[in-house]
């Protein structure tokens, strides 16, 4: 992570002095995390393929304005962050996105169909609120104070969507887990 | 909460390493003694295990860009970069030249001209095979001519020889005829003679 940092500032520092080839290896280290963030939040590949075009296009246009190199990776989150809810709230205007879920995910190599229909019927429960929280911590691996930059909220307030997602999830997930099916 | 231990909310940030590394070894030790928070930690590690089973997709297309005017490249940039496109375009049309020439197909001047000479040759032979025709049908008419003309000829002497070996024969025969009409004239007149001495 540290030498990954490192080789990220060097090629902001370079895409800020116009340098288009380090945007495209800056876009090469980060466009399947941005992806996959964005395929949990909105369940649909061809959305979160544009979104991904979209959110580095705002990247490549606003990089001059991060100052700080090493907070690039929640940065490019609040776009990607921003760009999906913007598309949320112009499909559903009213209803906000509630109503949006996490598709059915191929699982990990010797993972149980039944675990993974788990994991998903258990991610589905959540509010969208909780659910990126899972994302973000789980899936992504940011820390608190990055999810709270992401996300525009209190450290305190994305602790409490984590931890109660947690609660609710373990009572099915870790016992499932815990026969066995597949995990560690 | 499940657990109601008082330390529950510092648990979980030991658990998803969020806890200030000053404080880890004191919830290392309560956890070793408290049954309820090591019981909860299990189940945290095991419910994030699980979120775990389904991993990251590869993305389905790779996302590029090719240029944008956000960033202009510096002047010295700009004008390093046109000499080298310029360079290379240069390089390009050279390249593309000596490919042309090097790869060209037969320029079609050429094949028209190679056809056009290509129907002479034909003309040219069929004309020189119809005059050779033409010179042995009258070759073969003059052989047949003169072979014709040599076997009148030869058929003219034959029945000039023949008509004289025939008026000849005739002439003979001829003569034969007088002279036995000659001798019976003779010998009748004979006969008669004796008769008329006979009735006188």
């Amino acid at each position: 992570m540290i030498f990954r940092a490192v080789e990220d500032a060097d090629l902001i520092l370079r895409v800020q002095k116009g340098d288009i080839e380090a945007f495209n290896h800056l876009v090469s280290r980060w466009e399947k995390r941005v992806y996959n963030y964005l395929l949990r939040l909105t369940s649909s590949p061809e959305d979160s393929l544009d979104l991904s075009q979209d959110v580095f296009l705002k990247a490549y246009q606003n990089i001059r304005k991060l100052d700080d190199t090493a907070r690039f990776g929640p940065w490019l989150f609040r776009i990607a962050h921003n760009e999906a809810y913007s598309l949320f709230r112009k499909r559903k205007p009213e209803s906000g996105i509630d109503e949006c879920g996490v598709a059915e995910r191929e699982a990990a190599p010797g993972a149980s169909p039944e675990l993974r229909i788990a994991v998903s019927a258990a991610l589905n429960r959540l509010n969208p609120e909780q659910r990126e929280a899972v994302v973000l911590k789980v899936y992504q691996g940011f820390k608190f104070d990055e999810m709270a930059e992401i996300l525009g909220c209190p450290v305190s307030t994305i602790k409490s969507r984590l931890y109660t997602a947690l609660e609710l999830m373990k009572v099915e997930l870790a016992p499932a887990a815990n026969g066995g099916r597949g995990i560690r | 909460m499940s657990t109601t231990c008082g330390k529950a909310e510092a648990l979980r940030d030991y658990a998803f390493d969020e806890l200030p590394a000053i404080d880890r070894p004191e919830m290392e030790r309560h956890i070793g003694a408290c049954p309820e928070c090591a019981a909860e930690l299990d189940q945290l590690r095991l419910t994030t295990a699980a979120l775990r089973i389904l991993p990251d997709r590869e993305i389905p297309q790779r996302i590029a860009f090719v240029s944008d005017k956000v960033f202009e490249p510096s002047p010295i940039a700009r004008f390093l970069h046109s000499a080298w496109a310029g360079l290379a375009s240069a390089g390009l049309m050279a390249a593309a030249l000596i490919f042309t020439v090097l790869h060209q197909p037969a320029p079609q001047v050429r094949t028209i001209i190679q056809s056009a000479s290509g129907t002479d040759v034909t003309q040219q032979v069929t004309k020189q095979i119809d005059e050779a025709v033409s010179r042995a049908v009258q070759q073969a008419h003059a052989q047949d001519a003169e072979l014709t003309k040599a076997s009148l000829a030869e058929a003219e002497t034959r029945h000039q020889r023949e008509h004289r070996v025939l008026m000849v024969e005739m002439e003979q025969s001829l003569e034969y005829i007088q002279k036995r009409l000659g001798t019976m004239t003779s010998l009748t007149s004979s006969m008669e003679a004796p008769q008329n001495r006979g009735g006188q």
